[in-house]
């Protein structure tokens, strides 16, 4: 007894217990909220399920049913990668022009990169959709603006399928705050002797961009494409909100419609089909990025 | 080897970390939902604990209803609550009430849970759904027993909640589509309209508006399909019967043809409008809402017990008129509706309590002078009449609406919708909007639903 209790003891004492019981909260959340539901909706990926009664086991129908006869699920893919496609690009492309304003040292970049930031934590809220929405109406804020600039504009941004998703997609740019942060963290970090060798050398502004300061944040780049890209292809409350998909379908994000699919039209087992389709693609492009990143990411020092 | 596994445990992590921000705007929403689930959840729970001291003292007992609908209906809802609490000490209630599309989803990821509320709101569309998966308790033991009492109530009327053998849903209120018009607009341009006028003359009137003032139509654009059974009911036939698309696919184009019509003479308001507004909403519908005649209605299709919220919605100095929605044969297309059901979900743990609330919403007289038929006019014939004199002037027309123009001209209505019928309303929207852009025409639009509906509706049988 007293031997065991000693074992006990000592097995206690050891470093690694103590790991695994501090990890302990982790797993079991990272379990119970994470693997099980993931592993339940892949089983529900293969069964007819209305959410109200019991699921029913098909096979792969489902996926057969989305490549072979749904015309909306390619619809909402490929509205889904052209917002995903132009909206990154733009937003990345802005955060590192706000970026390298932001980064001369005055009394008043620490306000300003606090106001760029906001727009980052409350983009995707509710409210900002509810008030682009509004901005974009045909009374709205954004045709009285051109209205005093002498364009006589009564345009319904939202009611015309060709304009409709770029609303949505302005909304992304917007938010271009916590890339911006990550940018201006690694310009700083940009040894300023590259610079000052560089005019010794007799070399302009632009061309020290070019030279210098944009191959040295390839890598910032790339860890930014990566995340933006996976949340652009998530995007879920601008569409859900604003457009809920229309006109015909010209904004259907992948997202909302597996959200009807599931929840209004009681699909779910179509549903959770459809989020394994989407976790496939994100992984696919992920990958997709990780091989080019040799290509054109700078990883030596400086 | 340990080192590896920590690294593949590390990338597990980072890899959860990565997902956990990037759905930044997804988790924003599940999360949310998942504190509504909890919340039920919890007040589940607390109904489990209040189970015991009810069995034990027979007091203190907490009942959960759900539904759908305006703040004026939550606000009215509330205070008949109240006053079933003051009459019947011990017991509390815990109201929640969400918008008409939210309800239903949240609705049924709480059944998945056997999480619903002990009173659930029912609506004949979704009704059908439940019913076939169990979800429901079948009242009608609560009846004879007297619990329930249906006595001063046309037997018709309570026909609507029986689905199969059982009586899964009590009918509270009657309503009956109802046409509302700018009556101020109207008089000043000395434009008559009469009740069960023909689609010809509707068609008229349309072009007669809007040529002399410029105020357009809104023929119930993607809100609901009931204008569409409506129209389809004047031939004799229904959207859905047995379980298909119920109606010929020359009538359905003929349907259609109404948008084309108006789209081409340019009366009709442009779908471009609604991209900017939350439809169903009486507080954003064109009758009373819009900036300029070129994006407002004169008229809206509505159900009569949206006369006042439309009313209210109105802007000072417009009058608001009823009439009955356009059919070419009266009789064969109005019908007499139950505005809103009341159902017990098997999650209940307190049936004949829950039964006991729907009694007195039925049959107090106390409690409907509370709610002045905001969900349609009492079905109890007793509660009807004496509540009459306390209704405004507003709720008064619409009890005359009812019981002197729907009801001496009018058919039974359709039945219940099957199963997939939610499915096939969206996509009757978004052919509306199809014809409407001028993207396809009614011929085409009628030939994809017969196609496509069908096919929805039979996967789902």
């Amino acid at each position: 007894m007293k031997k065991s209790m000693t074992a006990l003891k000592q097995h206690l004492n050891k470093n690694s217990t103590a790991g695994v019981v501090f990890a302990l909260p982790f797993i079991i959340g990272f379990t119970m909220f994470m693997i099980v539901p993931m592993g339940m909706s892949l089983y529900y990926s293969f069964c007819e399920f209305e959410i109200l009664g019991a699921p029913k086991f098909i096979g792969i129908e489902n996926y057969i049913k989305m490549f072979t006869e749904d015309e909306t699920f390619y619809k909402s893919i490929s509205v889904t990668f052209f917002y995903a496609l132009v909206s990154v690009p733009l937003r990345l492309t802005f955060a590192l022009i706000v970026a390298l304003i932001l980064l001369r040292n005055t009394k008043a970049t620490g306000f300003y990169r606090a106001a760029y930031y906001l727009p980052s934590i409350i983009g995707g809220s509710v409210a900002i959709s509810i008030l682009w929405k509004r901005l974009f109406a045909e009374d709205g804020t954004f045709n009285h603006l051109l209205q005093a600039i002498g364009v006589n504009s009564h345009f319904s941004w939202l009611g015309n399928k060709n304009t409709a998703i770029w609303v949505l997609i302005l909304l992304a740019v917007w938010q271009f705050g916590s890339s911006m942060l990550i940018f201006l963290s690694a310009l700083k970090q940009i040894p300023s002797s590259l610079y000052e060798a560089s005019r010794v050398d007799g070399s302009g502004k632009v061309n020290q961009f070019f030279r210098i300061t944009l191959p040295l944040l390839t890598p910032t780049i790339f860890f930014n494409l990566v995340m933006q890209m996976i949340s652009g292809f998530l995007a879920f409350t601008q569409c859900f909100i604003i457009t809920q998909g229309r006109p015909m379908s010209s904004t259907l994000f992948y997202s909302v419609y597996m959200y009807q699919q599931s929840f209004e039209f009681y699909n779910t087992g179509y549903g959770a089909a459809m989020a394994w389709v989407m976790l496939i693609i994100i992984s696919a492009i992920t990958a997709i990025l990780f091989k080019t990143k040799k290509l054109w990411v700078y990883e030596g020092g400086f | 080897m340990k080192k590896r596994v920590l690294a593949i445990f590390m990338a597990l992590v980072l890899a959860a970390g990565l997902t956990g921000c990037s759905s930044n705007n997804a988790s924003e929403t599940t999360s949310s939902k998942q504190e509504e689930t909890t919340k039920q959840a919890q007040s589940e729970g607390k109904d489990e604990t209040t189970a015991v001291t009810t069995a034990a003292s027979g007091e203190a007992l907490e009942l959960s209803i759900t539904w759908w609908g305006s703040q004026t209906r939550a606000d009215l809802t509330q205070e008949a609550l109240t006053l079933y609490e003051s009459l019947n000490p011990g017991v509390t209630f815990d109201g929640q009430f969400l918008s008409g599309a939210d309800y239903w989803n949240k609705l049924a990821t709480s059944a998945a849970g056997h999480t619903m509320a002990d009173v659930i709101q029912m609506d004949k569309a979704y009704i059908q759904q439940y019913v076939d998966n169990g979800m429901l308790v079948d009242l009608q033991p609560y009846v004879d027993s007297g619990v329930i009492d249906l006595s001063n109530v046309d037997p018709s009327v309570q026909e609507f909640g029986r689905i199969g053998d059982g009586l899964y849903a009590i009918c509270i209120g009657v309503n009956s589509p109802a046409l509302f018009y700018n009556k101020t607009l109207l008089d000043e341009n000395s434009i008559e309209v009469k009740d069960n006028m023909t689609m010809d003359e509707f068609l008229e009137i349309c072009r007669q508006v809007y040529e002399k003032t410029g105020y357009k139509t809104n023929l119930q654009y993607n809100n609901g399909t009931s204008w569409m059974d409506f129209y389809l009911r004047s031939f004799g036939e229904a959207t859905f019967a047995d379980g298909k698309i119920g109606a010929s696919e020359e009538n359905i184009a003929s349907f259609f043809n109404l948008y084309k019509i108006g789209i081409e003479e340019g009366w009709l308001v442009d779908p471009s409008v609604f991209a900017e507004r939350t439809i169903g909403q009486p507080e954003q519908e064109p009758l009373v809402y819009g900036s300029d005649p070129s994006n407002m209605s004169w008229c809206a299709f509505y159900f009569s017990n949206n006369m006042a919220s439309i009313t209210n919605a109105a802007p000072e100095g417009m009058e608001i008129g009823i009439t009955t929605w356009p059919s070419d044969d009266a009789v064969k297309s109005n019908f007499l509706k139950p505005s809103m059901f009341f159902s017990v979900s098997v999650d209940s743990e307190h049936p004949e309590d829950a039964a006991k609330l729907i009694d007195f919403w039925t049959n107090s007289v106390d409690c409907n002078k509370i709610l002045l038929g905001e969900r349609g006019v009492p079905v109890s014939s007793v509660v009807a009449d004496a509540i009459a004199a306390d209704m405004s002037a507003t709720d008064q027309m619409v009890v005359e609406y009812i019981n002197n123009v729907v009801t001496p001209k009018c058919s039974a209505m359709s039945p219940a919708s099957p199963n997939g019928a939610t499915e096939v309303y969206d996509l009757v929207y978004k052919l509306e909007e199809k014809v409407c852009y001028q993207e396809m025409t009614p011929e085409d639009a009628a030939k994809e639903l017969m196609t496509q509906g069908n096919k929805i509706l039979e996967s789902k049988q």
